[in-house]
């Protein structure tokens, strides 16, 4: 590795023609010391005898150059540059020359350039982690996500399964082995200090040997400990093993207290292993009985697969129709109108924000290319101020290519140090976005990072860009004859006039483009958040606490001591938060109206409550009554939303007819009537219609094993939130209590992936619209003074100030309009890529698009106006004398 | 190129070290690296990069020589290095300006005087 290193640096280094004589045995000579390097003191030895061959390398290259060129100039005759380096070491230095004599174009064009590309490094860095990067499983491209879905969806989701179908699976697959999980189980670690609250992960079916990671220590799960008799073992995370453990290796083989049990640990995880999903801080088999193994009405089990050698997701999804069709016959009641989905598990873990990172992406490429034109502009502008040099280098012979690279070696320079700082901006860009949370609700957060490609992915987009502004001035100036630079004076040419009208133009048509797409998220953003939530999230506290053992006293308890403390309004207790997602599901049944055998009824999701739930985050009854004292397990009621009765009683009045919930043989309660209706919450988020939900009381469902408290209070929330703290303590001191936030906290977070793609998108538009209207004013501005000679003849010949304003305008407007036409082509053709994005309005919105138009033009107009009022002030025989 | 006015300028550690590896012995690239580092314990240490641009230097001074074809079994890459007479002579020179500096730093009693 270093020798090969060491070649190409020689190679890279050294001129022509003292590689020829030497390179090989310089190499053979350098192998040798590698090796004696090696022996001595190991790959930290060659590393170094590398290092220190650097500088040793580096003056040949210079020495032996200027040796060269002296001996060569001493000959007079003309030879070839002896290699591209040469030239370019000629002209990079010329170039630094050139940039360091007018050090204000310099650091504009470097700044503004540097804010493009580190815009582009940070979102590059989330779309690479996120989006490019592989999985780090083991051969993650032959892992698939196997789930069910309904034959009638549109759009495919892979959904968990009941264990029942999964073994069934499981056992009929000869293209794939598959195993499964169930995530999200809040555990909890005691008898090691304060009671530690984790995260944990059922395995189920061998899924550790599916994912193929190698543990960090002891083993993985395997089948054999899903036995209900096999001992209780747990394994860990890495960042458990230290943030709990402090990477005690020993801990591997001990046992602690997980829940009430004791479990072992046989295991720790490397870093960066968080399947499925982070954080997640312990892995435990799930010991399901034989009755449960065979349980086809709980859907809780997510599947995943991996092929076999030889086979392909084509054959593993024709493998599944076949194994559904099966299925279907064997439990009709179960699978009928129902698929297999199989699909690669990296599209099921990204899927959702695909959209969203690549919106933002196309965002800031945009921002850059904006740049690029603006800078393009500076270049031109300057490349013509510049002429007459340029024409007394070509008179003194160097040739059309040599200036022309000379001129994009500036360029590329000016890019490559633009990029440099870009990346130092970027990194304080994503640093901003990582703390700032915004990147909360996107998967794989805990990957992303500025690495090797991301740095590559800068380094190409700068080189790019130089390139790409870089030829525009080129090409202007090879194709001048060079007397005309020499007679002429530094006045542009009419070609320099066109190629900056249509940089402009196409400026404006870019920042129309990307003023749209934010304008669009904005308003779907302002939409969203006019939403009725359904709840009154002011000045209602929330903390979650986990029940570790059944205890009918408990939530009495905790109410009567929670309701004691001054300020508190209203207590109440909830197995989910509003807002925050369906939670758990089952069938909802009309005893009523029996749905025909092999017709499944559908799963809705159901929340176990308080009675005072309602009145604490401010649903408003709509019919029937609040839940009261005498809602007992032995004589249950139950309250539904209106979305739900939408459903299920169109046309019909809910109160008093019976249903329960679950399968027929497995119910949570035998039998209910409807006896309230209330107000719908939002709680599959915002821009989502509020789903059928089912509110059970607290005291039918007794043994639920965690809940949320809300509390309704006066004041602020801190000193509430401290006393029940208290509260809890008192009464079980080993009770942990998690998330403790607003209401309106968890109902801002329900928008913030919304908030944090319109809050960038804005910030890129905005970015957008000055670059774009400061090319606007630089161009007239340079048109003003490039024409003073005429506008001073105009004023002469009696042109009133108005009218030479209305010239200057005009102009403005005239580039301005060609671009927002443009650009509006543009945006057409685009916005539909947002589609998903939105709420509330169409990719077409025409709102939008004339606020933007409306926009630009008074911003356009405020920018010509300075150049426009000082071309009235040309003094017509100061402007006349000056040529 | 060999004439005094190059020679006469002191020559560098590095350069002298390589002329003094050469003075008895015909040497490959290595080899001089080897033998230096072991007559300076470890002293003077070349890289392969400074070895070579003294190596092209004194080439071009015309103070060494190339010696082709040693034996058959040797690495064919490996070009062996022998003194020219100026090169010996600018050794010699250089050992010579060396020991007058050192006959001045004893004449002030800066050193002691050899037995």
């Amino acid at each position: 590795m270093t020798v090969r290193v060491y070649r190409a640096l020689v190679w890279l280094l050294l001129p022509t023609g003292f590689n020829d004589a030497f390179a090989d045995e310089l190499v053979a000579v350098y192998t040798d010391l590698d090796r004696a390097a090696r022996a001595r003191s190991g790959r930290v030895g060659a590393w170094r005898a590398l290092i220190g061959e650097i500088p040793g390398l580096v003056r040949i290259g210079f020495r032996e150059r200027r040796t060269h060129r002296t001996v060569r100039a001493r000959r007079v005759a003309p030879r070839l540059e002896d290699n591209v380096f040469d030239s370019l070491v000629q002209d990079a230095t010329f170039a630094v020359r050139s940039l360091r004599r007018s050090l204000g174009f310099t650091i504009v064009a470097v700044g503004t350039l540097a804010l493009g590309i580190g815009a582009n490094t940070a979102i590059f860095s989330v779309v690479n982690s996120v989006l490019l990067s592989p999985l780090k499983l083991h051969d993650p491209d032959r892992l698939l996500a196997v789930g069910e879905d309904s034959k009638a969806a549109t759009t495919v989701s892979v959904r968990s399964t009941s264990p029942g179908s999964f073994f069934d699976w499981k056992t009929s697959s000869q293209t794939m082995d598959l195993g499964a999980y169930d995530a999200g189980y809040s555990r909890t670690l005691t008898g090691r200090g304060e009671p530690q609250q984790l995260v944990g992960t059922q395995i189920i079916g061998g899924l550790m040997d599916v994912l193929g990671v190698r543990p960090l220590l002891g083993r993985t799960l395997t089948v054999a400990d899903e036995n209900p008799g096999a001992p209780p073992v747990f394994v860990l995370s890495f960042d458990a093993w230290h943030r709990v453990f402090g990477e005690d290796r020993d801990v591997v083989g001990k046992a602690f207290t997980i829940n009430g049990v004791s479990r072992t640990i046989v295991g720790v995880m490397p870093a960066g292993f968080t399947f499925p999903a982070a954080p997640n801080d312990l892995w435990f088999p799930g010991q399901l009985d034989a009755a449960f193994r065979v349980n086809r009405d709980q859907y809780f089990l997510s599947v995943v697969g991996r092929l076999r050698p030889g086979a392909t997701i084509e054959r593993a999804r024709l493998e599944m129709n076949g194994v559904m069709d099966r299925l279907t016959r064997d439990w009709p009641k179960f699978n009928q109108g129902n698929r297999i989905v199989v699909q690669p598990l990296r599209d099921t873990i990204i899927g959702g924000v695909q959209s969203r990172l690549f919106v933002l992406m196309g965002a800031v490429a945009f921002v850059l290319l904006i740049t690029c034109a603006n800078i393009g502009n500076l270049l031109v502008a300057r490349a013509a101020a510049r002429r007459r040099e340029i024409s007394v280098r070509r008179a003194l012979g160097a040739g059309t290519g040599r200036i022309a690279r000379q001129l994009i070696t500036e360029s590329v320079l000016l890019a490559v140090v633009g990029g440099g700082v870009g990346v130092a901006i970027g990194k304080g860009f994503l640093k901003l976005l990582l703390a700032g949370q915004v990147t909360t609700n996107l998967p794989r957060v805990e990957e992303i990072a500025l690495d090797s490609r991301v740095l590559l992915f800068t380094l190409g987009v700068s080189v790019f860009v130089g390139l790409l502004f870089g030829c525009m001035p080129a090409w202007h100036l090879t194709r001048d004859r060079f007397s005309d630079g020499l007679r002429e004076g530094t006045r542009g040419s009419a070609r320099h006039q066109w190629t900056r009208n249509t940089l402009v133009v196409v400026e404006v048509a870019l920042a129309m483009i990307l003023l749209t797409g934010a304008g669009l998220l904005l308003r779907s953003f302002a939409l969203m958040e006019r939403v009725d939530t359904g709840v009154k999230p002011d000045q209602v506290a929330t903390l979650s606490i986990l029940k570790r053992k059944p205890d009918p006293a408990f939530v009495p308890a905790l109410i009567e001591r929670l309701r004691g403390i001054p300020g508190v309004q209203s207590v109440a207790i909830t197995s989910m938060l509003p807002i925050s997602g369906r939670g758990i599901g089952a069938w909802f049944n009309r005893i009523d109206r029996p749905l025909p055998d092999n017709v499944q009824p559908s799963g809705e999701g159901y929340r176990v409550i308080t009675p005072e739930y309602f009145a604490t985050v401010g649903i408003p009854l709509k019919a029937g009554r609040m839940f009261d004292a005498n809602d007992r397990r032995e004589a249950p009621a139950i309250i539904v939303n209106e979305a739900l009765v939408k459903k299920y009683y169109p046309n019909e009045n809910p109160l008093g007819k019976p249903v329960y919930l679950g399968a027929p043989d497995n119910r949570l309660f035998d039998s209910a009537p409807i006896v309230g209706v209330v107000g719908d919450t939002r709680d599959a988020g915002l821009g989502n219609d509020p789903l059928p939900t089912v509110f059970i009381p607290i005291a039918v469902m007794r043994n639920w094993p965690f809940y949320s408290i809300v509390i309704r209070h006066s004041g602020s929330s801190a000193p509430i939130v401290a006393s029940a703290r208290r509260v809890v303590r008192e009464i079980d001191p080993t009770m942990p209590i998690t998330n403790v936030q607003t209401l309106a906290e968890v109902v801002s977070s329900a928008t913030a992936p919304a908030r944090w793609s319109t809050t960038l998108l804005g910030v890129f538009a905005g970015v957008a619209l000055i670059t774009a209207i400061l090319g606007v004013f630089g161009l007239l501005s340079y048109t003003v003074t490039q024409r003073a000679r005429e506008l001073g003849i105009r004023i002469a010949l009696g042109a009133s100030s108005q009218g030479v304003q209305r010239l200057v305008l005009s102009r403005g407007l005239l580039l301005v309009g060609a671009g927002l036409a443009l650009g509006l082509v543009g945006a057409l053709l685009l916005t539909r890529f947002m589609q998903s994005l939105l709420y509330g309005i169409a990719p077409t919105d025409p709102i939008t698009f004339i606020g933007v138009g409306v926009l630009l033009v008074l911003a356009a107009t405020a920018a010509s106006m300075i150049p426009a009022r000082r071309a009235t002030r040309i003094d017509p025989i100061v402007a006349l004398r000056t040529e | 190129m060999t004439d005094k006015s190059v020679v006469a300028q002191p020559l560098s550690t590095q350069v002298f070290q390589i002329l003094l590896s050469l003075v008895d012995q015909d040497l490959h690239g290595y080899a001089i690296i080897q033998d230096v580092a072991e007559r300076t314990d470890d002293e003077v240490r070349l890289t392969a990069s400074t070895l070579y641009a003294a190596v092209k230097r004194l080439l071009d001074q015309g103070l060494i020589d190339e010696v082709r074809s040693r034996s058959r079994d040797d690495d064919p890459r490996r070009r062996y290095y022998r003194l020219t007479p100026s090169g010996r002579k600018a050794a010699r020179d250089e050992a010579l300006r060396l020991e007058r500096l050192a006959a001045m730093a004893r004449a002030k009693r800066l050193l002691p005087s050899p037995r």
